[in-house]
């Protein structure tokens, strides 16, 4: 284990190689992840807004909100349950909003009625609320006025809360206004009256969302992290970049298990004479492994620096997010497989005969 | 090259492995390409196959054909606008269908089938004439729909009369209808007889007239709307561009990350075998026989994992059709096994290089402990 230190301390250049590799699909891996934390993030902000929350679907929807369709029955049968303190309603479609005379931008239009943790109450003086992703791209501030759809329907912004992007960026109304905006400028895309897309469930306080039993018949509930896993676009999403994810992991491992395959051919009437002088194949693979560890934790810092850097010049429409759990998984899954990698070599080292060593 | 060959054979197992990884990085390039392929001819499809020279959209709807709503006086001031020969309603929305006893997400198009608002290419039967028929098209993501074939969409029921390739909006099943029969939908939709203005505009411009400069004329003499001549509508659909990027991305850290695995495997190699390179000079080979043998292997190694990675690629897509929809196109798939051998040639620089500055008269010295 001393001489491996000794030798990856004393000739770091014999490594470059086989670390640029592993850099490169360390950023490689990170974008990847990036792009699949983008996308699903990107599209489930309206959701994530309502955590702690249940979120009800007509029963024939398959938890699709443009399938589903709630009326006013129904959310009096929900109030009615023990456990329920508020029902309220949510509804959305795409739209557009002009900030200004040049500059028109794709809009998710939300008419919902209750508060939560992330969204305030639905301003009653029919403003609206936004999200970050909307003030920050086009830098609007409270007060300002944006004109929402084809009729540029008029509506001052309230608040401003955190990124709540559901495919573009989100604009808040309380339901009453949203009809009065769609009623205007999208009459086709609006619901019949009464009637909204999905119902948010309220428990009262000091109950879980667990502890909520409903079973109303036409109805189904889901939380926010059932609702979000229904989406086919996220399901779609994330078992192909997961098996891009896997597919890229193997070639990691087949890099280093390649570079340590040479390096070990290189090595091997060193390691016979090691073997000769007492050396057990054990502490062989011992050393190699920790370089192939070490180097790995140099090729996820120099990639972790690469990507962050690489990322931020991206331009901002695209959904690339590095999310810390995520680069952690990476850099763990890096390390794991590079030390996998140094392990093929164990045949050949097993292999080797300390009576080589004298000829 | 007797040499390269036998190297190959008796080293098989370092070889395979450099093949294998070459392979799987093939694999992930065309599968990226095929996905994207597929996701952008979904998304771009109906505009693409139209029959429309121009599109004319709403001037606030972002040239989004879902959000675009023109005013009903729209269509008039195009028709009569100069440099238009017909022009025809579009009206395009997002419909929860009742297909062979199943909910489906569909796009449905109003038209009129006189004018510049159909997919200029049929696969099979004809447009819809009457109310009640349909022509449908779908992406790659789609199971195939037969002439004859019924839909429901809010309580009305379509039957298939024609099919037409790749025109779907918005990577969705797609059904065009008459213009009347999209209306009536709509308002069984909205539970009351609203107003349904059409989303688009499809104009057919003379012959020999600049489509692009017959959308300009448009956007500044019609008020409230943005044309846009067909190419430009379809490189302006939302979504397109970040695809486009996103992938791109993709595809550059994916050719970098093989240019440099082959480059530094046939390095090392190079720098083992040096001794025996030295030899080889020593007993009269010339640099070019010894730069010709790196080549081989460079060629051999890179050509084979690209082909086995496309084999591969190719039956991934052909099991998971039904996930991904998505196909390998023959010049797709023979560009990136071009570019991919071109860029492991160009790796392999840093070997060569090495391999011509081998001096025979090494091979007399004493290399010492």
């Amino acid at each position: 284990m001393n001489i491996a230190m000794k030798e990856l301390l004393r000739r770091p250049s014999r490594f470059v190689s086989v670390g640029g590799a592993l850099t490169l699909l360390v950023v490689l891996l990170v974008v990847l992840g990036g792009f699949l934390d983008g996308l699903e993030l990107n599209q489930t902000g309206a959701y994530r807004a309502h955590e702690e929350r249940l979120i009800a679907y007509s029963s024939n929807s398959e938890r699709l909100a443009q399938r589903s369709s709630l009326d006013q029955t129904q959310a009096e049968q929900l109030a009615a349950v023990d456990g329920v303190a508020a029902v309220g309603a949510l509804s959305y479609v795409g739209s557009t909003a002009t900030i200004s005379a040049n500059e028109i931008v794709d809009i998710v239009l939300f008419g919902y009625d209750l508060a939560t943790e992330v969204l305030p109450a639905p301003p009653a003086d029919g403003g609206a609320v936004i999200d970050e992703a909307l003030a920050d791209q086009n830098g609007v501030d409270v007060g300002d006025t944006l004109l929402l759809g084809s009729t540029s329907e008029p509506v001052v912004v309230a608040a401003i809360v955190g990124d709540l992007s559901q495919g573009s960026p989100t604009v808040w109304l309380s339901t009453q206004r949203w009809r009065e905006v769609l009623a205007v400028a999208n009459p086709a895309a609006l619901p019949p009256e009464g009637t909204s897309l999905l119902m948010i469930i309220e428990p009262a306080a000091g109950i879980g969302i667990g502890q909520l039993a409903i079973n109303l018949d036409g109805i189904d509930v889901a939380t926010v992290d059932d609702a979000v896993s229904a989406l086919p676009v996220v399901q779609q999403q994330s078992s192909s970049f997961q098996g891009i994810i896997g597919v890229t992991f193997v070639v990691t491992l087949l890099v280093v298990a390649l570079f340590f395959a040479l390096i070990t051919m290189e090595r091997v009437a060193l390691y016979a004479v090691l073997k000769a002088l007492g050396a057990r194949s054990r502490d062989l693979l011992t050393g190699i492994s920790l370089q192939a560890v070490c180097v790995s934790l140099v090729a996820v810092a120099i990639g972790f620096t690469i990507s962050v850097i690489f990322v931020s010049l991206l331009p901002a429409d695209l959904p690339v997010r590095l999310v810390p759990t995520r680069m952690a998984q990476i850099a763990a899954g890096v390390v794991l497989t590079s030390l996998v990698g140094s392990l093929f070599t164990l045949r050949r080292i097993l292999s080797i005969d300390p009576a080589k060593a004298i000829g | 090259m007797f040499v390269a060959f036998t190297e190959i054979r008796r080293s098989l197992g370092r070889f395979s492995l450099l093949i294998s990884a070459v392979a799987l990085l093939v694999l992930l390039l065309l599968f990226f390409q095929a996905v994207a392929g597929t996701l952008t001819s979904g998304l771009t499809g109906g505009l693409k196959s139209t029959s429309a020279d121009v599109v004319v959209y709403d001037a606030q709807g972002r040239r989004n054909p879902l959000v675009s709503i023109l005013s009903t006086s729209a269509l008039d001031d195009v028709r009569n606008a100069d440099g238009v020969v017909a022009a025809a309603p579009i009206g395009l929305g997002v419909f929860v269908g009742s297909f062979e006893g199943a909910d489906l997400d569909m796009a449905l198009v109003g038209i009129d089938p006189t004018g510049p608002s159909v997919p200029s290419t049929l696969s099979s039967g004809r447009l819809p004439a009457a109310s009640g028929e349909a022509l449908f098209s779908g992406s790659s993501f789609d199971d195939p729909v037969e002439i004859g074939e019924r839909i429901t969409v809010e309580g009305v029921t379509f039957v298939v009369v024609g099919t037409a390739p790749d025109a779907a909006f918005n990577v969705l099943p797609t059904w065009y209808v008459l213009f009347d029969d999209y209306v009536s939908v709509s308002q069984a939709r909205a539970g009351a007889p609203i107003e349904v203005a059409p989303s688009m505009i499809g104009v057919q411009v003379a012959d020999g007239a600049d489509a692009g400069a017959v959308a300009q004329s448009l956007t500044a003499s019609v008020d409230g709307i943005e044309a846009l001549d067909r190419a430009t509508a379809v490189d302006a659909l939302p979504g397109v561009g970040q695809i486009t990027q996103s992938f791109s991305i993709l595809y550059l850290l994916l050719y970098i990350v093989v240019t440099i695995v082959t480059g530094v495997f046939f390095l090392i190699l190079t720098v083992q075998k040096r001794t025996a390179l030295v030899l080889f000079r020593a007993m009269g080979a010339s640099s070019r026989d010894l730069v010709t043998m790196v080549l081989i292997q460079v060629v051999v190694v890179v050509g084979l994992g690209a082909v086995v990675g496309s084999s591969v690629t190719a039956g991934l897509l052909s099991l998971t059709s039904d996930t991904f929809g998505a196909s390998l196109g023959a010049a797709t798939t023979a560009t990136t096994i071009a570019a991919i051998v071109a860029l492991g040639l160009l790796a392999s620089t840093g070997a060569l290089r090495r391999v011509l500055a081998i001096d025979p008269v090494e091979a007399t010295m004493n290399p010492g402990i």
